[in-house]
């Protein structure tokens, strides 16, 4: 007898494949450049929108989007490869997965806020840094994609592994939500409920639009072509 | 005197010390400058055309994308002697030690930007801003493939 219980909120699967396609669309226009870089930039500030909620909603979403309830201790890693491991959402070596993707995005969107591509791009950020430590953050930023790159062929061979090796599709219940489990193993999840949603959009959007906004107060002055003598 | 032929030797070695890859520091000293120049002409071009196209101002345009191109043909090619990847200009060159090994392909690079300057320069004495900024993104790809294949990421 199996049943059917929610693993993952609304707002949780709407954040993973906003930032699915948000990712694949920052690695086209970062790879193409050209004019396109500018679309680079707009999306890497959504990034950081998409992961600022992400932290919210992992101490206010629903059990199994709350950092806590995966948080993986070497206690579970242990008795996860051991078979034993008996719960639901994330199981301890996809919550490794999931802490990593998160800390290597945060580090190369933060860095890329920073960075400038010596060509007519700078970060929405560029202005509060010297040029020298821009350089090294543009350099910090090409390294950790390099990284991030290597975590994505990781989620996706473990997708396909799963689905292949352990007969687990893990797409499914990130479109539904929902997983089928035996009876004996349900338990109930806590809600997160709407206005936590809104709390939490509302701070991320406020993040987006200090950085996209605020950060014209704090560029350096323009080149101030209108205004130049005629010589 | 054995003194003083000792001091002259060691004046004169080290003052060829010194001397020593003089002539690479100053060509990476040069392209990096040139770099900039077009770097600085390039910023003014964005501004006017994509960033605020209110500001646009047609003589201001044609003369960065003029300036743009007069680098791109001004023969950089000879700034790129042997062992200038290890110099240094203004600062550290970037270079990376494969642009020696491809030069085909840094040729084609290079052979890239200067096409694609030229008609920057061309679009831009029609004044059309939307062609001036389609164009203006093809220049920054030959910037970027050049940054991406022969420069080393700081």
């Amino acid at each position: 007898m199996s049943v059917t219980i929610q693993v993952w909120d609304l707002p949780l699967r709407l954040f993973h494949w906003l930032l699915a396609l948000a990712v694949v669309a920052a690695i086209v226009t970062g790879e193409v450049g050209g004019n396109l870089i500018d679309w680079h930039g707009r999306i890497g500030v959504f990034i950081v929108g998409l992961l600022v909620f992400r932290i919210i909603w992992g101490f206010v979403g629903s059990t199994h989007a709350r950092f806590a309830s995966f948080f993986p201790t070497p206690a579970k890693i242990t008795a996860y490869l051991k078979g034993q491991w008996q719960g639901h959402g994330h199981n301890p070596l996809g919550a490794l997965s999931v802490f990593a993707l998160l800390g290597v995005l945060a580090t190369l969107v933060g860095a890329g806020l920073f960075a400038n591509d010596d060509i007519a791009f700078q970060g929405p950020l560029f202005g509060l840094v010297d040029k020298a430590l821009s350089d090294r953050l543009s350099g910090l930023h090409a390294l950790t994609f390099n990284v991030l790159a290597g975590l994505l062929v990781l989620h996706i061979a473990a997708i396909v592994f799963y689905v292949r090796v352990k007969k687990h599709n893990l797409v499914v219940p990130m479109l539904t939500g929902k997983v089928s489990v035996p009876k004996d193993r349900a338990v109930s999840v806590s809600k997160a409920g709407v206005l936590r949603f809104v709390v939490a959009l509302a701070i991320s959007g406020a993040v987006v639009w200090v950085i996209s906004n605020g950060a014209q107060h704090f560029a350096p002055a323009p080149n101030a072509p209108v205004a130049a003598p005629s010589w | 005197m054995k003194f003083k032929l000792a001091l002259a030797v060691l004046i004169a070695t080290s003052s060829t010390a010194a001397f020593a890859g003089q002539a690479e520091d100053q060509q990476v000293k040069f392209r990096q400058s040139a770099y900039s120049f077009a770097a600085w002409n390039c910023a003014k071009i964005k501004k006017q055309v994509i960033e605020s196209p209110e500001t646009f101002n047609k003589e201001q345009v044609i003369a960065a994308a003029n300036a743009v191109a007069a680098v791109a043909n001004s023969g950089l090619g000879s700034l790129y002697g042997a062992g200038t990847d290890q110099a240094t200009g203004w600062k550290k060159s970037r270079l990376k030690a494969e642009f020696f090994e491809k030069q085909d392909d840094a040729k084609k690079v290079a052979v890239a930007f200067v096409k694609e300057s030229n008609e920057l320069a061309k679009v831009a004495a029609s004044g059309d801003v939307g062609a001036i900024k389609t164009q203006f993104g093809k220049v920054a790809e030959t910037c970027k493939s050049c940054h991406d294949g022969f420069r080393v990421k700081d």
